[in-house]
């Protein structure tokens, strides 16, 4: 896998400057709203809260997410893995 | 880094027709991510499905694709496997495509050891035709016929498989999507035939008759119940009652071992058929 970021344009984007143990890194969070039916796994199983829940009139069940705190992320990658619909992309 | 599940995928198919929250996505995905780690050519692999909520995966993906009948998804394998015994054939099935419809052609895959892979996902009701109960519906659980709690004992769908003879068993749930990757790519690799099971979540059918209609609780529910088949065989049976065991049931060497106590040859059923063929034309 190359290390290029392959983030589609009609996704949402979060960049930080993180920390992993001692480690400095960069994190590129893509987001695809459009795609996203709201299931909250994301923001469930993650384990630095760095998805939020938010009301959203258009989506069947009025939620999607949002990055609150893209530095709090440790490129676990269990979003990414976890979200049944291929919404998530982290770099 | 993220995979890039684009090179696998039908785009203009996505998003996908399953409830919000639906543990297949999960299980697809890591399908794909072990496609990508046994590093096959897109064309010499034929996803094959039957009917339910699971068969509907090779509808995404970019390989060939055959969606089938209720239940004969691996009959139809079986056929393909045999024309073209050099190309991969992979099955998607659910617990009630591959068990109850389909449960005869299930166990005679597995006596045959025919090289192919069969991912069951386990979601313990019929999901697209309304939540009706299903040999994997644990007792005591409601569905839409069964309102009362379901009395019927369950298929133990690994410990099936192993029993018909089928030589790579294993069981994830949709909570660990890397170990599910890790048994995915076991299963392609092994040369026979390889069923592997992965617990799934419906909220939407089961789990709203069961009091957690959500996707996080009805994940929850999963992860609550799983144990480790290590741990599972050190306690007694009675302890064993409504939980799901986790791990390799059975894998390649352990068959191998196995057969040679019974005294009898293990082969796999293309390799067998080919020795078959020029035997005859021997004459």
């Amino acid at each position: 896998m190359s290390n290029k970021i392959n983030i589609p344009e009609n996704y949402e984007r979060w960049e930080a400057e993180i920390k992993i143990g001692k480690k400095e890194d960069t994190v590129t969070i893509g987001y695809w709203r459009d795609g996203c039916k709201g299931c909250g796994i994301c923001a469930d199983i993650c384990p630095k809260k760095v998805w939020e829940i938010i009301e959203a009139k258009d989506k069947w069940n009025g939620q999607v997410v949002r990055v609150i705190d893209a530095t709090n992320c440790i490129k676990c990658m269990l979003c990414e893995v976890h979200c049944p619909d291929f919404c998530i992309k982290i770099y | 880094m993220a995979f890039e599940y684009e090179k696998y995928l039908r785009m203009d198919k996505i998003p996908h027709l399953w409830c919000p929250g639906c543990g297949i996505g999960v299980v697809l995905k890591a399908m794909l991510r072990s496609l990508e780690n046994v590093g096959w050519e897109k064309n010499d692999i034929a996803f094959v499905s039957g009917i339910g909520c699971t068969s509907r995966a090779p509808g995404y993906i970019d390989c060939n694709t055959l969606h089938t009948t209720h239940g004969r998804a691996l009959t139809f394998a079986t056929g393909i496997k045999m024309a073209k015994p050099d190309k991969h054939v992979v099955v998607f099935s659910g617990d009630g495509d591959a068990t109850a419809i389909g449960g005869n052609h299930f166990i005679h895959a597995c006596r045959r050891n025919i090289d192919m892979t069969l991912v069951v996902v386990n979601n313990n009701t019929y999901g697209m035709t309304g939540g009706q109960h299903s040999p994997t519906t644990p007792i005591g659980y409601k569905t839409s016929t069964t309102v009362y709690g379901n009395i019927d004992p369950t298929f133990d769908i690994c410990m099936l498989a192993k029993a018909a003879g089928a030589s790579y068993v294993a069981r994830a749930t949709v909570n660990k999507g890397k170990v599910l990757e890790k048994y995915i790519t076991k299963g392609l690799e092994n040369k026979g035939f390889s069923v592997i099971v992965a617990t799934a979540n419906c909220h939407t059918q089961f789990g709203r008759k069961n009091k957690m209609g959500d996707p996080i609780s009805s994940r929850k529910w999963i992860a609550d119940r799983e144990i480790p088949l290590e741990k599972a065989r050190e306690m007694k049976a009675d302890e064993l009652n409504d939980v799901i065991i986790t791990g390799e049931f059975i894998t390649d060497e352990q068959e191998r071992t196995r057969w040679e106590n019974y005294n009898h040859p293990i082969h796999e059923y293309t390799d067998a058929y080919k020795k078959i063929i020029e035997k005859a034309q021997k004459k």
